[in-house]
């Protein structure tokens, strides 16, 4: 009996821990909401100063300089943000959030279904709305991530997935808002003992799964257009590419594989192309040009590809892509805990060519376009999600990036999380925490 | 009388072919034949430095008898009439193969699959599969004709053959090129012991790596002396008998790039030996340091061919190092003549044998001196191997190996007619072919052509001319006959000749394309023109610089010390002086000079400071950069050192400078408990590995805890340990074991000299030697940590042991116990925010850094990483977002407190007059995601510069378009190309084993 009691105890003790160390979601905005006094980076390359900015129902329903218009705030909840900045929630393109979580396990991964041509699997059924991330990601001011299946040719469909929920249903912001595929690579690398490095050979097999990914389209595009067809779950599941509805991601980085793909795709009827890749994209970027292709570049904090390359040529891609005429976006292509620091990838950027607000659309409209979700999100627009936070000085770099507030859709969310329990409760043993 | 006895002694076993041979068995009748030639009016090559002209050759049997001039030929010899020809002792190669078995290569594997902790050699060997000291050539070689026959054609008479198998090789042999008899050809059965950096067939997991494979030597070494000194012996090692037994002997070492000639020497010269070095070729990279070894070098002339860079995109997979070696390795072989390096040139590495003479002909061309390129196939080799008492020249005595050559030997157009081995002669070209060069008038069916035949005696070529247009004809001549075909018409059939000579031409039947026979004739009516512009390389050839390193971002000069006035700049001294504004620093010397206001120096540069930042310069406490392995797999790997295996030519390190890296600690990675020593270097770029080292710096080492030692990302693992509590056992013991060591020594040491003379001289071991470096606090730990439990068992061991844990390094979980890591006086140096990428590092938290500071633990945040280890000040800067630390204390985690855990802070780690002037100028607050270094500063020398750095990227450029043209226009000239393989390096994290497995 007295056992029990203490084994209650205990699991009481254990729940209330569990509860502690994840933020719990926050309602539906039921009040209107008022941020004043604040410098609004609107993610479009806009900068207002002492704004405005209301939304009610989780829609933003003003963005405007206080000095400019008058209104009456009774009735709403007016948080004076003067001194602080506010910005459109960063967006996470191209991440396995949700799915993978300790990498090292495989037992904790959700990511690479089996075979080659998937693109009827969809990332968010698996996506753990428990996972430990989002509350790390949001903490940064990361609000919104592409949840993406990887592995095979056509790895699947990604969905946009808001960082709070509690479940997949409730994180989910758009769902399969696109397929994601890997082009054939033209050169294998391997590993070569007797100098200790890397080195490249032509991919035999190239022509031969060029055909296969080409078949499979042309196979797509026809099922569609059939009146009696045999029901097939891939086939339906490519359809929305040929309509506009979904957009395909291309993962190639050498030049000519990004020609070949994107010509190749194009040639089948696909009508949204995003190109997610790396330096190689500038040797071909007149092409991404004039093919109004949006690009999806890894972060800034890499390395050169090549010893000759410029030592600074990550950190000045987006610049030397932008100046291009490309659209550009950042997403994190290391281990996913550096998610975080999407703000500062976007920092790197702007010490390296561009201009701080143009680096900000890096992660926020460019990115919102690049996944198709422009319509809701990537600024701060009337009419377009309140998901937005506010900071105490410039989000793209380390010292100023503190958050005071986040909102997902008009939600005011808790930014603390598991890590910041930790924080406090050291903090405290020691006597740190006054 | 003397005279006389000898002449009586070969008479008697004279017939070359069968004095061997007594002891076996005949299935004929005796056919022993006298084997007396003379070469006559030849131009005899003696040695390098003697030439006869019109000299005469007398050999005997598989012996040379005489050379001389105004020699009379006895009565009795085959006389040989060389007027014109020239006459060369055949060529040696100290480096082959042949005649033995391939070697079937062990693949390196990484950490998958089961470990093999023990050989696999069957039978009383060595306890290291890779020490193969016991294997002996000679036991094996059999001639293999097919590789005779091509190494004859390109002028060897001899070579040396060993086995590229193993650290320890064994035995080479020195045999001829003779296709007729092993017992014959194998001059010398032990004729060298042989060395390599490569493990060869051996499965054992340990060694892996090039720090691993020194250290197994060094052991052996040691193992040898302890081994040999005991009679009996403690018990039976076949190989460390034939080791001791071949140390009298050459000693060989193979290595593939001049960073392992030097490791090489360096092993060498710790035990009093001094190689004989095999290099790669590329010693031209770095000709003094090689010329400082003393080494005589191997030197192979494998020049590697043009890339393929017509398409620009796969033209920018070359680097520009790749590039430029393709321009400079045939200068290789000049800048080790001119050096006064003694080398001898081998056919290893060449795709094919044939390649040989054209690429040698090539370093000619570039500089090497005839003499030089003899001497180095001739003498160099035969004194190298202490076998110029028979070969290697044309001296009375020696073996009968020579070529008789059309012409000089290096001569473009020179070729090999005979090669003479061990009296016995081998035909390559005929030495009395016809020259046919000339035009003819050629009459076929009353039909008349002109036929052109070019190029040499025994090699000629032929065209015929129809109207105007040349048609190269197929044509096959003998002195006595000719077959010739060729198409009159682009369409329809060949005419076909075959004839015979007749005075200045042939006369002979043929068939018509119809079939038609009919009769021809070729008459001479002239000399064949001689071709304008044949000759090659008639102007000089324009060379790109040698640069430091050799890499695309290398410098064509060392930096220089200057003295730098840097004005007006923001300082963050770490001092208790705080951040100054607006304040002049003086850097002379290579020492921080002056600190203060309106500061003046006449001899020195002024930089303007005004609004930048000068801080010192940043130290990462663990990094992988500068190394060319990082993780050898011995469960205590307390021998291994990364200071072995610096590479100075790293990209990495000029990247890590340009984020204003001045020092980092290269860790040993952490697939071991106890993991190697570390090297604390500076980022000195361009300067040779040695010269990376921080002098009179302590001797810190690798220690590792949880999932990657107990090697959790391998299911099929077998090695202990397995768990944490494993973990804990191996230091005991290693400690243990130490304490054991040291008392056994100690007890050797107080024995009196006369008791000595009996006494068994303890064993040197080098892992024990580490671990009472630890106990008696001459080395110190950096232990990769994760977890609590796993933290705090370490400072147990070492409370235990009375020592103290110098730094954790990660210690991801240091929050939860930084009450008892300043209890103990322990460091940490730490992440700042990763997490999550594997179970151990579930808990971890962006504070970590922050809470442990404030707690009182001396903290430092580091990369392990060579993409973070370029922005560690953005990481420090995280514990200012994140926890709220001051921009000071942030600061200081990247720069003075590591330089503390590194025991460095006397002489690095702040802004304080008389510390070396190690520091960067920012344009940008420090902590800023936008502040970037424009100049970092060591010793006082600019290795960074900003704006230099621009310009050098313009002249890279234009070195890759130069290179590229000229790779262009060689393939044009039909040079054969390769493919650009996009080479690139490994980027190590600790936990790679051969850079394939890729966590932290």
């Amino acid at each position: 009996m007295k056992k029990t009691k203490y084994i209650i105890l205990a699991m009481l003790l254990m729940a209330n821990m569990a509860w502690a160390q994840k933020p719990v979601p926050a309602p539906a905005q039921t009040k209107p909401v008022a941020l004043t006094g604040g410098t609004a980076h609107i993610g479009n390359g806009q900068v207002i100063e002492n704004a405005l900015i209301t939304f009610e129902k989780g829609k933003i329903t003003n963005v405007a300089n206080a000095a400019t218009v008058k209104m009456d705030l009774n009735g709403y909840e007016v948080i004076n943000i003067s001194g602080k900045h506010v910005y459109p929630g960063f967006i996470l393109a191209n991440s396995q959030v949700g799915l993978e979580e300790v990498s090292s396990i495989r037992a904790m991964s959700d990511s690479r279904e089996e075979g080659e041509m998937n693109p009827n699997v969809r990332a968010v059924i698996s996506y753990n709305a428990d996972s430990e991330f989002p509350p790390s990601f949001r903490f940064n001011g990361v609000l919104l991530a592409e949840t993406t299946p990887r592995g095979g040719t056509i790895s699947g469909s990604s969905s946009l997935m808001e960082m709070e929920g509690w479940n997949w249903e409730d994180a989910l912001h758009t769902a399969d808002i696109g397929i994601h595929m890997t082009w054939p690579a033209i050169a294998r690398r391997q590993f070569d003992f007797s100098t200790f490095s890397f080195s490249e050979s032509p991919n035999k097999d190239y022509d031969k799964q060029v055909t296969q990914v080409e078949n499979f389209f042309m196979d797509a595009a026809a099922y569609g257009k059939q009146s009696n067809k045999v029901a097939n779950l891939k086939m339906d599941a490519m359809q929305g590419l040929f309509d506009g509805t979904k957009t395909l991601f291309i993962h190639a980085d050498n030049p000519k594989e990004i020609v070949s793909s994107i010509r190749s795709a194009q040639r089948s009827g696909v009508k949204r192309i995003t190109l997610i890749s790396g330096s190689g994209a500038l040797w071909v970027a007149e092409f991404l040009k004039e093919n109004k292709i949006p690009v999806l570049l890894p972060a800034t904090h890499n390395l050169p590809d090549r010893e000759d390359d410029d030592i600074d040529m990550p950190y000045k891609l987006p610049h030397l892509m932008t100046q291009a005429g490309v659209m550009v976006s950042l997403y994190n292509n290391d281990s996913m805990h550096g998610s975080r620091n999407l703000g500062f990838y976007a920092g790197t950027a702007a010490a390296y060519g561009m201009s701080k607000e143009d680096a900000l659309k890096t992660i926020t409209s460019n990115t919102a376009i690049a996944l198709g979700v422009d319509k809701s999100v990537g600024t701060l627009e009337v009419g377009k999600d309140a998901t937005l936070f506010v900071s105490e000085g410039d989000a793209l770099d380390y010292r100023t990036n503190v958050l005071s507030h986040a909102f997902i859709r008009g939600k005011h969310i808790t930014l603390p999380g598991n890590q910041q329990e930790l924080y406090e409760r050291y903090s405290k043993k020691y006597g740190q925490m006054k | 009388m003397k005279n006389r006895f000898i002449l009586l002694f070969t008479l008697l076993l004279s017939g070359w072919s069968a004095w061997a041979q007594e002891t076996f068995p005949r299935n004929d009748v005796k056919d022993q034949r006298a084997g007396m030639y003379a070469f006559t009016n030849a131009t005899i090559v003696v040695d390098p430095q003697t030439t006869l002209q019109n000299a005469t050759l007398l050999i005997k049997g598989d012996k040379i008898e005489q050379v001389g001039t105004n020699l009379s030929v006895p009565k009795g010899y085959a006389i040989i009439d060389l007027k014109g020809k020239y006459v060369y002792p055949s060529l040696i190669d100290m480096f082959t193969n042949y005649g033995l078995s391939e070697v079937e290569r062990s693949r390196g594997r990484g950490f998958g699959g089961a470990e093999q902790t023990e050989s696999k050699t069957k039978g009383a060997y060595n306890a290291n599969q890779a020490i193969r000291s016991h294997y002996n050539a000679a036991d094996e070689f059999t001639i293999d004709a097919k590789t005779a026959d091509e190494m004859r054609k390109s002028g060897f008479g001899a070579v040396h053959t060993s086995k590229p198998d193993g650290l320890a090789r064994g035995t080479g042999a020195f045999v001829t090129l003779n296709e007729k008899n092993d017992n014959t050809a194998l001059l010398r059965p032990k004729a060298s012991a042989n060395y390599s950096f490569d493990r060869g067939s051996s499965t054992q997991s340990y060694p892996v790596s090039a720090m691993g494979f020194i250290a197994l030597l060094r052991q052996t070494h040691m193992d040898a002396a302890w081994f040999g000194s005991q009679n009996p012996r403690p018990f039976a090692d076949n190989s460390l008998e034939a080791w001791i037994q071949s140390q009298q002997l050459p000693q060989i070492f193979a290595t593939n790039s001049w960073m392992n000639v030097l490791r090489a020497d360096k092993l060498g010269d710790e035990f009093g030996v001094q190689y004989i070095i095999k290099g790669e070729g590329d010693e031209y990279k770095r000709i003094s340091d090689i010329k400082a070894t003393n080494a005589s070098m191997i030197v192979p002339v494998n020049f590697p061919d043009a890339y393929d860079v017509e398409d620009p995109f796969d033209a920018e997979k070359v680097t520009l190092a790749d590039m430029k070696h393709w321009e400079l390795a045939p200068t290789n072989l000049a800048a080790l003549e001119k050096n006064g390096i003694i080398f001898s040139i081998t056919t290893s590495g060449l795709k094919k044998t044939a390649d040989f003479l054209p690429n040698l002909r090539k370093s000619i061309a570039n500089g090497l001196s005839e003499t030089a390129a003899l001497k180095a196939l001739t003498t160099t080799p035969a004194q190298l191997l202490k076998i110029d008492n028979q070969v290697g020249s044309l001296k009375k005595g020696m073996l009968a190996n020579f070529i008789i050559t059309s012409g000089k030997l290096f001569d473009e157009k020179t070729v090999i007619h005979q090669n003479w081995v061990q009296g016995e002669s081998y035909n390559i070209k005929p030495l009395d072919a016809r020259d046919f060069s000339g035009t003819y008038n050629l009459s076929i069916n009353g039909t008349s052509y002109n036929l052109e035949v070019t190029g040499e005696a025994g090699s000629h070529k032929a065209k015929v001319k129809v109207d105007t247009t040349s048609i190269d004809a197929n044509a096959k001549f003998t002195n006595d006959l000719i077959t010739l075909s060729f198409k009159p018409q682009k369409q329809g059939g060949a005419i076909r000749l075959s004839g015979w000579s007749e005075g200045n031409g042939w006369k002979g039947k043929g068939q018509l394309a119809d079939g038609t026979w009919i009769n021809w004739t070729g008459n001479r009516t002239g000399d064949a023109a001689t071709k304008n512009g044949q000759k090659p390389n008639d102007k000089k050839e324009v060379l790109g610089n040698v640069i430091y390193p050799f890499s695309g971002h290398g410098y064509p000069s060392l930096p220089a010390s200057e003295t730098l006035l840097i004005k007006n700049a923001t300082v963050w001294t770490n001092e208790t002086d705080g951040i100054l504004q607006n304040t002049d620093v003086l850097l002379k010397d290579g020492k921080i000079s002056k600190i203060g206001k309106n500061l003046t120096d006449a001899s020195a540069k002024v930089v303007d400071g005004t609004g930048k930042h000068l801080t010192a310069g940043i130290i990462d406490e663990h990094s992988h950069i500068g190394a060319a392995s990082i993780n050898d797999i011995a469960t205590n790997s307390g021998m291994v050192r990364i200071g072995d295996v610096l590479d100075a030519e790293a990209i990495n390190v000029y990247r890590a400078l340009a984020g204003g890296v001045v020092a980092v600690q290269v860790l040993h990675g952490s697939s071991n408990p106890i993991g190697g020593q570390s090297a604390l270097i500076k980022l000195r770029w361009g300067e040779s590995p040695e010269n990376l080292k921080i002098q009179g710096a302590d001797g810190f080492i690798k220690f590792a805890l949880g999932e990657n030692v107990k090697r959790s990302s391998n299911p099929s693992s077998i090695r202990y340990p397995q768990t944490r509590m494993g973990v804990e056992q191996v230091y005991v013991d290693a400690f243990t074991n130490a304490h054991e060591y040291e008392k056994q020594w100690n007890a050797y040491n107080s024995l009196s000299a006369k008791e000595k003379l009996t006494a068994i001289k303890p064993r040197r071991d080098l892992a024990n030697e580490t671990m009472l470096e630890i106990l008696n606090k001459k080395r110190f730990i950096s232990c990769h940590s994760y977890v609590q439990s796993e933290i705090n068992m370490l400072m147990k061991v070492a409370d235990q042991f009375n020592f103290r844990v110098n730094t954790f390094t990660h210690i991801l979980e240091g929050y939860k116990v930084a009450d008892k890591m300043a209890q103990h006086g322990v460091a940490a140096s730490t992440f700042s925010d990763w997490w999550n990428y594997k179970w151990e590092v579930r808990y971890a938290i962006p504070y970590n850094a922050a809470i442990m500071h404030r707690a009182g633990v001396l903290t430092a945040i580091n990369s392990d990483d060579a993409e973070m280890g370029r922005r560690l000040n953005q990481e420090a800067a995280k514990s200012v977002k994140y926890a709220g630390m001051s921009e000071e204390d942030a600061l200081k985690m990247v720069t003075l407190n590591p330089a503390k855990m590194l025991h460095l802070d006397g002489q690095m780690g702040s802004i304080k007059t008389g510390k070396s002037a190690d520091v960067v100028l920012w344009n940008d607050h420090p902590l800023s995601v936008y502040a970037k270094p424009e100049k970092t500063i060591i010793d006082g020398k600019v290795y960074f510069d900003i704006e230099k750095d621009a310009q050098n990227n313009k002249v890279l450029a234009e070195e890759r378009a130069r290179l590229i043209q000229k790779m262009k226009d060689a393939k044009k000239s039909g040079a054969p190309t390769q493919r650009g393989e996009g080479r690139s390096k490994l980027q190590f994290h600790c936990d790679d084993i051969m850079g394939l497995d890729l966590e932290d």
